[in-house]
């Protein structure tokens, strides 16, 4: 169930991540990270395993979860695995699909170029885990 | 007394959160940031206000109080301010000086401008945000 590439483009366009990009520059994501699709119940990251990746959800859903406790759910829009790939560190939690999944997958050793090349795309991410640290400090008092 | 902006930029060289960035990068940088003097007990920003600006420490130290908590005690090349500025919420925490403690401040538009205009200056200051949010998670379970 590929998209084609118009179809992608649009698609990206509607994600928040990439919702400074241009036409163009859009069609540079979406010809440089590649589709996949995973089916209910799959692990994408496991917690303390090397061998990451960043995706973006396309549509559906996954469970963040923490020494097998759910702590966060993801949909449409949202990514993950960056942290790990900035830090060089293995994942902190697990990653499992609860509806069928369908993302937009980046090898870790390409984040950083990627994000260099994509300004918009790093300071609409760093907003987030700005946005995660203070969410993350203000639970913690 | 005021420091020279190549005095400046020397100290600004120091901080991780600057490493690496463009050489234009680092002028623009050391022209815009101010120093400021804070006296021992003095309070260098407040809980609950919006941030104006990211402060770097340059001598002496201060701690990070967040109601009567204290969570954190900083000093040389350290750097704070940074999270209400990238997202426009309060500040989450004070910062009191704890000793005569003298930092350079960079108004949020500048330090905004420069993340926008240089990759790595972004992504230097991602790191340290995941890997703070990495500490919280760790506090979390721990």
């Amino acid at each position: 169930m590929a998209l084609s590439p118009q179809e992608l483009v649009d698609m990206l366009s509607g994600l928040s991540l990439f919702a400074d990009l241009s036409r163009p520059q859009l069609e540079q994501v979406a010809h440089k990270m590649t589709e996949e699709s995973y089916p209910v119940g799959q692990r994408i990251l496991r917690q303390g395993f090397t061998g990451t990746g960043f995706y973006v959800i396309l549509d559906g859903e996954v469970a963040i979860k923490i020494d097998s406790e759910e702590v966060a759910r993801l949909q449409k829009g949202d990514f993950f695995g960056e942290m790990s790939i900035l830090l060089g560190e293995p994942p902190v939690a697990d990653v499992v699909t609860t509806r069928l999944l369908h993302v937009l997958h980046l090898g870790g050793p390409e984040l950083e170029g990627f994000l260099r090349d994509h300004p918009q795309v790093m300071y609409r991410m760093l907003k987030a885990v700005a946005l995660r640290l203070y969410n993350a400090s203000r639970t913690r008092s | 007394m005021p420091l020279e902006t190549k005095q400046v930029a020397s100290a600004l060289a120091h901080v991780p959160l600057f490493e690496g960035i463009s050489d234009e990068s680092m002028a623009r940088l050391s022209a815009v940031t101010g120093e400021l003097d804070f006296e021992a007990g003095q309070f260098i920003v407040l809980q609950g206000q919006v941030g104006t600006g990211l402060y770097v420490i340059l001598d002496g130290s201060a701690r990070v109080v967040r109601g009567s908590d204290e969570l954190a005690v900083l000093g040389p090349t350290d750097f704070f301010g940074e999270l209400s500025v990238i997202d426009q919420m309060p500040r989450n925490a004070s910062v009191q000086a704890i000793e005569p403690t003298r930092c350079l401040a960079l108004a949020s538009w500048d330090l905004l401008d420069l993340l926008e205009s240089d990759p790595k200056l972004a992504l230097n200051m991602m790191r340290v945000l995941a890997s703070r949010v990495r500490q919280h998670g760790e506090l979390h379970r721990h």
